[in-house]
C-alpha cells in the first residue's frame, strides 16, 4: 500500500504553465493512467491543450479543487470540485485553465480494448526541469530507464539522443538517433532542423 | 454522447444500495459514463458506515482510492490511517482493504484495473443499477441493461442473475426459464437457486 495528500504530491513545472503532479510514477501504477494538475496561478493553463490521437486514450478529468474552464472541442465548461468531463473521442481537442491557485484536477486514461502502457511522455515530462538545469546525466538516466521497458519507442530514443547530444555524449546520441529514425523517419526530419543536435549535425552517418 | 465527451458531476449520480459485497452507497460512474478501458465508480456511505468494503481483489485489480469529498478512516493489512479530502492510496490485489466514512457525505473514488491485460468490465455495477431501477418501477430499464451484461468467465451466472431479476421484479415465466438455462450451464446455479432470497418469487 502506498499513500500521499494530492498537496505531497512532486511539481513538475511546465513551459505551458501548468504543473504536473505525477501519480502513476510514484505508484508504479500499472494498470492505467493517473496523474494530478494544477496551474502555476491562478489563469494558467492547468491541462495542456492535447488530442489523444496518438495514444487513443479515453479521458477523465475530475476537478478535486478549485475551479477549472475546459475547452472540449471548442467548447467552455467551468467545473468545481466533484465536476467531471469524460472524453470518449480520442480526436476531441482539449485543454483547461485553472481559475483558482489551489485548483487540482485529477486526469485518469487508458485505451479501451488495450493493456495499458506507461506513457512515453511521463519520463519526458520528469525529465524537464533537469533539462532547464542541464543535469544532462540524471536526465538521460530518466529515458534509459523508460527505454528498459520499451526499447523500440522512437520518441524517448529521439529524446534521449537529443539529452546525449546536449550532454557530450556523441556517439550514443548518434546511435540513438539513428534508431528513432530507422523506426520512424519523420524523426530523421526533426533531427535536421533540431537545435539540440548542433554538436553532432557535420558527423558522418547523422540521419538526416 | 453524440459528441464524444460528457459534463458529469458525482452530485448527479444517485446513490444506490445493493453493492454485492456490502459498504457504501454505489455513484454508478463506470455505467453512466460507458468507461471502457478502467473501471471507476464513486461511493458514499453515511457516517461510521463502510465507504469501502472490507475486501480483497481476488480479480487481480489494483486500486487507486481518491477522497474526492469528507474523510474517511482507512485500514490497509492492519494499518489504519486517516484519509483527509485529497488523499490517495494504491492497494494492490493482494492487499485487504476497507474504510469508514468520517464525514457526512463523503465521496470516494475508487478506480481499478488489472495490470497487463485490457479492461472488462464484469457487469456487478451494471446489476446493482439494473435491480435500482427495478425497485423503483422501472422494470423494463432495468431488464435493458440485465440483457447487456457480459457473458462473464462461467457461463450460467448472466441467465442465473436474469432469473433474479425477473423473480423480484418482472416476469416469473422468464425468470424461471434463465433460471432452467443457467442450471443447464451448472450446477452452481442449482446450488446458488436453493437458498437465494432474490428467487423467493418462483420456488416451488
Amino acid at each position: 500500500m502506498k499513500r500521499a495528500h494530492v498537496d505531497e504530491l512532486d511539481r513538475v513545472e511546465m513551459d505551458d504553465g501548468f504543473v504536473w503532479r505525477p501519480i502513476r510514477r510514484r505508484f508504479d501504477i500499472r494498470a492505467f493512467g493517473v496523474n494530478a494538475y494544477s496551474p502555476r496561478e491562478a489563469g494558467a493553463q492547468v491541462v495542456e491543450e492535447h488530442t489523444e490521437r496518438q495514444l487513443e486514450h479515453e479521458e477523465i478529468y475530475l476537478v478535486l479543487r478549485g475551479r477549472a474552464r475546459f475547452t472540449v472541442d471548442g467548447d467552455e465548461h467551468e467545473l468545481g470540485p466533484g465536476q467531471l468531463v469524460f472524453i470518449r473521442d480520442p480526436q476531441l481537442r482539449r485543454g483547461a485553465v485553472g481559475l483558482t491557485d489551489d485548483t487540482i484536477v485529477l486526469a485518469l486514461g487508458g485505451k479501451p480494448g488495450a493493456a495499458y502502457v506507461p506513457s512515453a511522455w511521463e519520463p519526458m515530462f520528469y525529465a524537464v526541469p533537469l533539462m532547464r538545469e542541464e543535469r544532462w546525466d540524471e536526465a538521460i538516466r530518466i529515458h534509459e530507464e523508460a527505454l528498459e521497458e520499451q526499447p523500440d519507442h522512437p520518441a524517448l530514443l529521439y529524446n534521449l539522443a537529443c539529452l546525449e547530444a546536449r550532454g557530450g555524449r556523441r556517439l550514443d546520441a548518434l546511435l540513438h538517433l539513428k534508431r528513432a529514425a530507422e523506426l520512424e523517419p519523420t524523426w530523421a526530419e526533426h533531427a535536421a532542423k533540431d537545435s539540440d543536435f548542433a554538436s553532432i549535425r557535420s558527423e558522418p552517418g547523422f540521419p538526416a | 454522447m453524440s459528441k464524444g465527451y460528457e459534463i458529469l458531476s458525482l452530485d448527479d449520480l444517485e446513490p444506490l444500495p445493493g453493492n454485492p459485497t456490502g459498504g457504501g452507497l454505489l455513484l454508478p460512474l463506470r455505467h453512466t459514463l460507458g468507461l471502457r478501458a478502467f473501471g471507476a465508480n464513486a461511493w458514499t456511505a453515511e457516517l461510521g458506515r463502510h465507504i469501502v468494503p472490507p475486501h480483497e481483489e481476488e480479480s487481480g485489480d489494483e486500486e487507486l482510492y481518491v477522497v474526492v469529498r469528507g474523510r474517511a478512516r482507512f485500514t490497509v493489512d492492519g494499518n489504519a490511517f486517516d484519509a483527509p479530502e485529497g488523499t490517495l492510496v494504491h492497494v494492490t490485489a493482494g492487499e485487504h482493504r476497507e474504510a469508514i466514512a468520517e464525514e457526512e457525505g463523503t465521496i470516494v473514488l475508487a478506480v481499478g484495473a488489472t495490470p497487463g491485460r485490457p479492461f472488462e468490465r464484469r457487469g456487478w455495477d451494471d446489476v446493482v443499477v439494473a435491480f435500482a431501477h427495478g425497485a423503483a418501477g422501472r422494470v423494463a430499464e432495468g431488464r435493458t441493461v440485465m440483457h447487456d451484461l457480459p457473458d462473464g468467465e462461467a457461463s450460467w451466472v448472466k441467465p442465473y442473475n436474469l432469473a433474479c431479476y425477473e423473480a423480484r421484479f418482472g416476469d416469473r415465466d422468464r425468470a424461471r426459464a434463465h433460471l432452467d438455462e443457467a442450471i443447464a450451464r451448472s450446477d452452481d446455479a442449482r446450488e446458488y437457486a436453493a437458498h437465494d432470497s432474490d428467487l423467493d418469487s418462483i420456488r416451488e
